[in-house]
């Protein structure tokens, strides 16, 4: 369905010195750098697929969404949506996707926000008919009937975001392109976005790209995520590999009756543990230990636990996927 | 021409909004109106004062020039009327990134971008201009004929054209500069000139207004044609010859910029 090939784009960069005399100083003698802002990225995403598309700010997932819906033409290499090469026959192409960038809208901001769709309508030729259908299910998954009638200038950032969604899926596209859609959004409506997603993904087979820099997106809506960073793929395949690869993090939770532990429990000295690999944080009574698996096994750290302290209560914890990407952002892989 | 019908369709859709739009705010379109009116009524005057005081020059009588002066506001105005978003694209729509939108819709992005607003004041240039003409019209001694009817009506979209064709090229330039408002600013200022019987020019400001920034042809050529009659093949054929020049370097300029368009980062 979508093939990324070998993508790469580069940006012309000026370089200014600071302050004033260094901006005129760049417009007689422009010194330019050319910024490679995604370099050979490759996926390919299978019909009727929710791929998470993630990465930290920058790492050029923007970029690569707009290579992809057409907006901007890649230095080297290639995508194909549906056989597609967006670039080629942008109009006809662009007729069978949805985009949303979060950050943007495109609805006529003065007006009701009836008059957008029914614009949309003749732009993407959508017929009485089907509009009519159309209207109807996006009113009950994206519940837009309470500000329908609003100005869009008056819609809360939640309802302007359900409303551009909506917007993007008038014309039943194939593929779905979403720009971090729950930015900035509260966890109801977050809910309600989801919950739109999956549903127009098990109605349509719709194919959904998302990015996002919310982990719950990816655990609640993708099977599979491509992670990149700085313009290069990281990580390509399902969270399930995602967590056995790098998610030997665990996390010991236990509450204590002995006074002063950080001097009693000595876990890196004991171990050798080094510095990345294991974290104490103690509050009260209250210990939470975060530590790589692969370095030293649950049981060891158990046993070296329950021989030198006191314990109420403990508890182990897989690390969550959100402290993964932590983690790799920080470190890159 | 399904293309076409369609182009028009959408055009009166986007016109449509754009009139809902102003409406929206009725307070601010009522007394846009009142303030549009008062202000083309004191240009009037104020043209009429300044006309007034030559009654001729180099050869050419009042009524001539203001005949001139009226017809070169009718390109312009409608130009203005119906394209003036394109200005936009110079100062911020590409510099922000909200060009975005409009390549990610099933119509051509030129044509989006040019239909979607709506100039309400160059109704003011456009009112202005058909005054002029029909105030002096009575005092002219112009031939008509059914040809010359014609030739009008074939060079005011052209030279319409014209004015469109130096907006979009000069445009599309801030899709490697990011800004390109002042560029087609210092473009569209030449057209002053055209305004006036060209011969009162010296031979710089002829060359320029005809060869170069042929905005001579927007508005004198045409105009002269229609006073006297004399050499349609150079005064309408080149006028519309340039206007397609025109426009075919813009588009092309314009399709070049969109490959080379970087969008803003978000």
């Amino acid at each position: 369905m979508i093939y990324a090939e070998h993508l790469k784009k580069e940006f012309k960069k000026v370089i200014k010195e600071p302050g004033l005399k260094g901006s005129i100083k760049a417009l007689f003698k422009p010194k330019k750098e050319i910024v490679t802002a995604v370099d050979d990225i490759n996926f390919h995403v299978s019909k009727g697929e929710i791929l998470g598309f993630i990465g930290p700010n920058g790492a050029g997932k923007s970029t690569v969404i707009k290579m992809l819906t057409g907006i901007l033409t890649p230095t080297s290499g290639e995508c194909r949506i549906n056989g597609q090469i967006p670039q080629n026959n942008r109009q006809k192409y662009v007729k069978e996707i949805g985009v949303v960038f979060g950050q943007r809208t495109q609805l006529w901001w003065d007006l009701p926000l009836t008059e957008t769709y029914n614009v949309l309508k003749e732009i993407y030729e959508v017929s009485d008919e089907n509009f009519k259908k159309r209207m109807a299910f996006l009113n009950e998954v994206l519940e837009l009937e309470g500000f329908i009638k609003s100005p869009v200038r008056t819609l809360s950032l939640g309802q302007r975001m359900r409303a551009d969604i909506a917007a993007s899926l008038l014309h039943s596209p194939k593929v779905l392109f979403l720009d971090e859609p729950t930015i900035g959004l509260d966890v109801v409506v977050k809910d309600n976005i989801r919950n739109a997603i999956m549903e127009i993904n098990k109605e349509e087979q719709t194919t959904v790209i998302l990015t996002t820099h919310d982990i719950s997106d990816i655990e609640l809506l993708c099977k599979r995520i491509v992670m990149i960073d700085k313009g290069k793929n990281v990580f390509d395949g399902d969270l399930h590999e995602l967590k056995s690869k790098y998610g030997q993090i665990r996390e010991l939770h236990f509450e204590t009756t002995t006074k002063d532990i950080s001097n009693v429990l000595a876990y890196k000295e004991h171990f050798n543990f080094i510095d990345d690999d294991i974290s104490v944080n103690v509050d009260g009574n209250l210990v939470n230990v975060r530590f790589n698996s692969s370095v030293v096994p649950v049981s060891e750290m158990l046993k070296y636990t329950l021989q030198k302290i006191d314990i109420n209560d403990i508890s182990v914890k897989d690390a969550d996927i959100e402290e993964i990407v932590r983690r790799l952002y920080k470190q890159g892989v | 021409m399904k293309t076409i019908k369609r182009a028009f369709r959408m055009h009166r859709i986007f016109v449509i909004q754009e009139l809902k739009r102003m409406m929206e705010y009725k307070g601010d379109f009522i007394v846009g109106i009142i303030g549009f009116l008062l202000g083309q009524f004191f240009n009037l005057l104020f043209i009429w004062i300044i006309f007034s005081q030559i009654p001729n020059l180099v050869g050419w009588t009042l009524e001539q020039i203001v005949f001139i002066y009226g017809f070169s506001l009718i390109p312009k105005g409608l130009d203005h009327l119906l394209f003036d978003n394109l200005w936009g694209i110079g100062h911020f729509i590409v510099r922000k990134g909200d060009f975005d939108k409009y390549l990610t819709r099933p119509i051509n992005p030129l044509f989006h971008v040019m239909v979607e607003k709506l100039q309400i004041d160059a109704l003011g240039e456009l009112i202005m201009g058909i005054a002029l003409i029909c105030i002096v019209l009575p005092s002219l001694v112009i031939e008509w004929s059914f040809i010359k009817i014609v030739m009008i009506l074939i060079v005011i979209p052209f030279a319409t054209l014209i004015y469109t064709g130096i907006k979009i090229a000069t445009a599309a330039i801030a899709f490697w500069t990011k800004r390109s408002g002042n560029i087609t600013y210092m473009f569209y200022m030449v057209n002053d000139f055209s305004k006036y019987p060209i011969n009162i020019y010296n031979n710089f400001v002829k060359t320029i207004i005809t060869y170069i920034i042929p905005f001579a042809f927007t508005a004198f050529y045409p105009a002269y044609y229609i006073l006297t009659g004399e050499n349609p093949l150079f005064n309408i054929g080149v006028t519309v010859l340039i206007a397609i020049v025109i426009m075919s370097i813009g588009i092309f300029i314009w399709n070049r910029g969109i490959k080379a368009y970087e969008s803003a980062g978000s």
